[in-house]
């Protein structure tokens, strides 16, 4: 029994803090995330509100407790979504080619070509501007580019000769594919999906940025980044501890991540 | 000597002062539309439009009508027939005089369907009134007739969505008819437009400006001393902030949130310019629910106005429950009696109404400079603290004019354009929903009363008929009108004058002081 | 090679008509229509279908389809709800306006990211590394809106150097231009480069296990030799797949830089397009956009054997 590199513990603890938070902030919060309180609108941080207060005196520090199970939520589904979608697919082209790849690869590129900010705004007045129709909308707008690195993974890895070596010996394409490819794609998609993670994160406050989005009226670190840009003079903790989370929690997930392919990658196996 | 003295001086001022430092530039969030006055518009077309062309008429600051390019009008004793007469001497940019002939050709221009003129319906018959008649008896006098009497006709002639009725010279359409740009009389003429980016409009030299010491609406000194004028497009507000400190845009309108920062910048001022705009909570009485007028009332009493205000405008606002605004003459004690706010009274009337629970969903949008997401998010707070079950769902703009449209919607917090004279302002929400489903207010009563005071052109008795309006509205609460516009405008200190009038930028008045 | 390109060429035109239908219906499914933007809260009926009949919206929408669909086979794409421009010169203006600043930006960030994350992979888990893991991680986690911001009142406005607001064309003046494209390209770039430089330390750290890499330790090549000529070569393959995919986010994404720096971009245009439910300039800037990326990512798959020698075109 090894002890994990240092990278795994670190990511670990940082993603352990993010999890209690999200699960200790469904429970119990400083103040109410939702009450107003108009006396103390734009405190910055003090005794009483740790993080300072937004323009409606709310405490911050209860809305990003409140806020991480949400996103942290949120992030976790449309990334899962989009992964397996796309590596079905990104898989299943690259390594078959032929018409499954022109057929898919056209659905696929059309998909991909459309701004990821339209397809929310379709798909989330089509499907009702909810949790789940976020996590929709940025799943099917995250998915054609998992597949689109999918396949080009899977593209450079079947000239390979352990591939070959698994086709000559008589194994079946479907256990050459999840034997020898799909380990190999683990790399690539770490790395995608942890920026996934963020960009899911983000794009949620992008959107309302633009004023496309959705904002729940329940907080979000997206949203509360983005309703916290007018205020960039006169509060800006308002947007720092948000960009904080975001910035914690995916540094945690990277360095998870990195150990994570580490353990998965079967050349590292055996080192 | 005296002559060496002053051109000396004259070249000193022209070389402290290049042409291009005297230039003046506004922002507006988005380009505008066209050129094409009350055609193709919005807000910001308007507001430039405004500056290049004139109608016969204008509104005054107090939303009264004045005579704009007429210089008076009389009305028949049967009150059906109007005559303008024409002040001499006004020019158009092509430097043609203005004549009888073109306010025909105007009017003869707007009332062909194919020009899309948006306020035809106001004039051809469709929404009640009908201008049969229209003549040029001489070069100076323009006759228009109606088919029966009216309080509004002058109102709407002056509209500023309906392009003020601007008179147009021939030579503003190509030769197919088809719109070019905008060759009319105002203090400005029609520059370059970079579409996306800006539109500037240069000063015209020949302008005739009607009477008065300083400009009063659209109406009033109109003369400008500014060679130019910039509109330049800047969408975000965070940028537009950026952009007045640091000199690059002189005009703006800000967020409410951003006056405290501004108003401590050493080279920016800011002002507070109320407008006609409405904003509203609307119902929809004919939903399950909220057809009970208890639960309207309830909500009425749950909703503390002067906080909800002052929260949404940073504290700056004025509470207002009338539709008859702030700004207008017919403003006065009565208008003054709004809801109490009074928790217990509200959970007396939800207990009454047998609500149980049930979620009401107030519909809202992130605009910016409408305080409609602002104003939903502290009203559920306020409902949620007398026991009402408020949701707040955000739809971006276009899908809930949608759901406005169709009626489609409980509660929606909602802004109402600006309209100035009474009458227009209840015509806004009042009428059967049957006909037309965007209609908040369908109740015979009301209907009546509103066509009373579109008839009726005595001051005194439409007083009367707007004091018994509001009583009406208050007891049975088909929407809550809140306050109305109070806009926050910034200024570089290099330009004075250049305040706006109801939310649109008008710079005439505005000369630079220092560079 | 070119049977290769012809062939993906052809592929790209069932791409393109997916997109075609499914642009038109995605927009018709939003709610809201452009007549009704128009009028505002004065839409009385009877000028609202007045309007709607005028903009040819009261037909069926198949029949809208196949009009629209027939004049784009003949290269029209018609013309703009709202300012009644014809589309396609419209969407191109735009398109360069944006495309300058995208290209550059992701020519900066692949030209700095890339050997970072070759150099941190070589060292990975030094402190080298975590520093550049971690700043990767903090760009990607700034909003490009917030960024931007920070850069406008940074540059701008304390120290003046840049100017705020505005923009100016190349061909009017290629000096200030250049001024005013400075923000927006370093906002973009400092994003993008999070992205790339993760991708690549990620592709090097798998190509640096390889067995060859080993073999050409084994044989006594220098660290430096080993790194540029195998790793930094090999490592790029994923990376080029990854910026043929930012350059088409970025084309939907750079909205938001455009609208910080108030750019007159196709991103700004499809926003305010996508507002005012100008529905030909919707369709005419996604096929627009549609075209490009397949033509992006075919010279990305043409040029994908010259960075991996393993991947044949064929």
């Amino acid at each position: 029994m090894r002890l994990p590199a240092p990278n795994a513990i670190l990511g670990g603890a940082i993603i352990g803090i993010v999890v209690v938070c999200a699960l200790f902030g469904a429970v119990w919060t400083p103040f109410d995330p939702l009450k107003i309180n108009f006396a103390a609108r734009l405190q910055p941080p003090g005794p009483i509100y740790w993080l300072g207060t937004d323009e409606f005196g709310r405490d911050v520090l209860s809305r990003l407790m409140a806020a991480a199970a949400t996103s942290v939520w949120i992030s976790l589904l449309t990334v899962t979504a989009a992964v397996t979608a796309g590596t079905a697919i990104g898989v299943l082209t690259g390594y078959l080619r032929g018409w499954t790849d022109r057929v898919l690869m056209a659905f696929n590129d059309a998909l991909l070509a459309f701004p990821g900010i339209l397809l929310a705004l379709g798909l989330l007045a089509v499907i009702g501007a909810n949790k789940y129709g976020i996590i929709l909308a940025l799943g099917l707008a995250y998915t054609p580019s998992v597949a689109r690195v999918v396949r080009g993974t899977v593209l450079s890895l079947r000239e390979r000769e352990f591939v070959e070596a698994s086709r000559v010996m008589g194994n079946s394409e479907l256990f050459t594919m999840a034997r020898h490819i799909l380990p190999n794609c683990v790399a690539p998609l770490t790395v995608l999906a942890t920026s996934m993670f963020g960009w899911v994160l983000l794009s949620e406050s992008a959107l309302s940025f633009l004023g496309l989005g959705v904002p729940p009226p329940a907080p979000t670190w997206g949203n509360m980044l983005a309703s916290s840009r007018a205020f960039i003079a006169q509060a800006v903790w308002l947007g720092i501890f948000p960009g904080l989370c975001i910035s914690l929690t995916l540094l945690g997930i990277n360095l998870l991540g990195d150990a994570l392919r580490d353990k998965l990658d079967p050349r590292m196996r055996g080192v | 000597m005296k002559i060496s003295t002053a051109s000396a001086l004259g070249a000193m001022l022209i070389a402290a002062t290049p042409a291009a430092a005297q230039t003046v530039t506004v922002a507006l969030n988005a380009d505008i539309r066209s050129t094409n006055p009350g055609v193709n518009r919005d807000d910001n077309t308007d507001a430039v439009v405004l500056h290049m062309v004139e109608g016969l008429v204008g509104y005054r600051e107090n939303g009264t009508v004045a005579p704009l390019l007429a210089e008076s009008i009389q009305l028949s004793p049967d009150g059906k027939t109007y005559t303008f007469r024409l002040r001499k001497g006004v020019k158009f940019h092509n430097g043609a005089e203005l004549t009888s002939a073109d306010v025909l050709w105007s009017w003869n221009r707007y009332m062909d369907p194919k020009t899309d003129w948006r306020c035809r319906s106001d004039f051809d018959g469709h929404a009640g009134l009908k201008v049969e008649k229209v003549e040029a008896p001489d070069a100076n006098t323009v006759t228009m007739t109606l088919d029966h009497p009216s309080a509004l006709f002058l109102d709407s002639l002056a509209r500023t969505d309906c392009g003020v009725t601007a008179v147009l010279h021939k030579s503003s359409v190509k030769e197919d008819g088809s719109w070019d740009k905008p060759v009319g009389t105002g203090p400005f003429k029609f520059g370059d437009w970079r579409r996306g980016e800006y539109v500037t409009l240069t000063r015209f030299e020949d302008y005739q400006s009607p009477p008065g010491d300083k400009p009063d609406g659209l109406v009033g000194a109109k003369k400008t001393v500014l060679p130019e004028v910039k509109f330049l497009v800047v969408p975000d507000a965070s940028t537009v902030k950026a952009a007045l400190v640091s000199g690059a845009v002189d005009v703006a309108q800000v967020l409410d949130s951003d006056v405290p920062e501004l108003s401590k910048a050493k080279s920016v001022a800011v002002g507070l310019y109320p407008s006609a705009t409405k904003h509203t909570f609307l119902f929809q009485t004919r939903d399950p629910l909220l057809s009970n007028v208890k639960l309207r009332q309830a909500i009425a009493a749950a909703i503390d106005t002067p906080q909800l205000v002052a929260a949404v405008s940073n504290g700056n606002g004025k509470p207002n429950n009338s539709a008859v605004a702030l700004t207008s003459a017919y403003y006065d004690d009565v208008q003054r009696q709004g809801y109490a706010y009074d928790p217990a009274k509200a959970q007396k009337l939800l207990k009454e109404a047998g609500y149980k629970g049930e979620p009401i969903k107030i519909i809202a949008n992130k605009r910016v400079h409408v305080p409609s997401f602002n104003a939903a998010v502290i009203a559920q707070a306020m409902m949620q603290a007398v026991g009402i079950n408020a949701e707040i769902e955000v739809l971006e703009w276009a899908t809930q004019l949608d759901r406005y449209n169709k009626g489609n919607y409980q509660m929606m917090s909602f802004s109402y354009s600006a309209r100035l004279d009474p009458a227009l302002s209840y015509e806004q929400f009042a009428g059967p929903k049957d006909k037309q489903p965007r209609k908040v207010w369908d109740e015979a009563k009301a209907q009546e009363l509103i066509e009373k005071a579109s008839t009726i052109s005595d001051e005194a008795e439409r007083r009367k008929i707007f004091d018994e309006l509001h009583k009406l509205q208050m007891e049975t609460t088909p929407l809550i009108i809140f306050a109305n516009g109070q806009e926050a405008w910034a200024h570089t200190k290099r330009v004075e004058g250049a305040d706006p009038w109801e939310g649109k930028p008008r710079v005439w008045g505005a000369r630079v002081v220092t560079n | 090679m070119l049977r290769f390109a012809l062939r993906r060429i052809l592929m790209a035109v069932p791409t393109l008509l997916i997109m075609a239908v499914s642009v038109f219906v995605l927009i018709r499914l939003i709610p809201g229509d452009p007549a009704s933007l128009m009028l505002g809260d004065l839409a009385d009926p009877a000028s609202l279908a007045d309007l709607q009949k005028r903009l040819g919206l009261d037909q069926s929408l198949p029949v809208q389809f196949f009009i629209w669909f027939g004049n784009v086979l003949h290269g029209d794409l018609g013309n703009s709800i709202t300012s009644g421009q014809p589309v396609l010169p419209l969407v191109f203006d735009r398109f360069w306006i944006s495309a300058r600043i995208v290209l550059v930006a992701v020519f900066i960030a692949s030209l700095i990211a890339v050997p970072a994350g070759v150099i941190a992979a070589w060292r990975q888990n030094s402190a080298l590394d975590l520093a550049l893991v971690g700043s990767a991680t903090v760009l990607l986690s700034i909003p490009t809106f917030w960024l931007g911001l920070l850069l406008l009142l940074f540059f701008g406005l304390k120290l003046e150097w840049l100017p705020v607001v505005g923009y100016v064309s190349f061909r009017d003046n290629p000096t200030a231009a250049l001024l005013y494209i400075i923000m927006p390209v370093m906002t973009l770039f400092l994003h993008e480069m999070g992205v790339l430089i993760r991708m690549a330390r990620a592709s090097t750290l798998e190509v640096l296990r390889l067995d060859y890499i080993t073999h050409a330790r084994a044989k006594g090549l220098s660290e430096s030799a080993v790194l540029w000529r195998h790793a930094f070569k090999n490592a790029f393959g994923p990376t080029w797949t990854l910026i043929g995919l930012v350059l088409g986010n970025l084309l939907g994404g750079i909205a938001v830089v455009e609208t910080v720096f108030t750019i007159p971009g196709l991103g700004r245009l499809l926003v305010d397009s996508i507002f005012a439910r100008d529905y030909p300039v919707i369709q005419g800037c996604l096929l627009f956009v549609a075209f490009v990326y397949v033509v992006v990512n075919l010279i990305v798959d043409l040029l994908y054997p010259v960075f991996d020698p393993r991947v044949t075109a064929e």
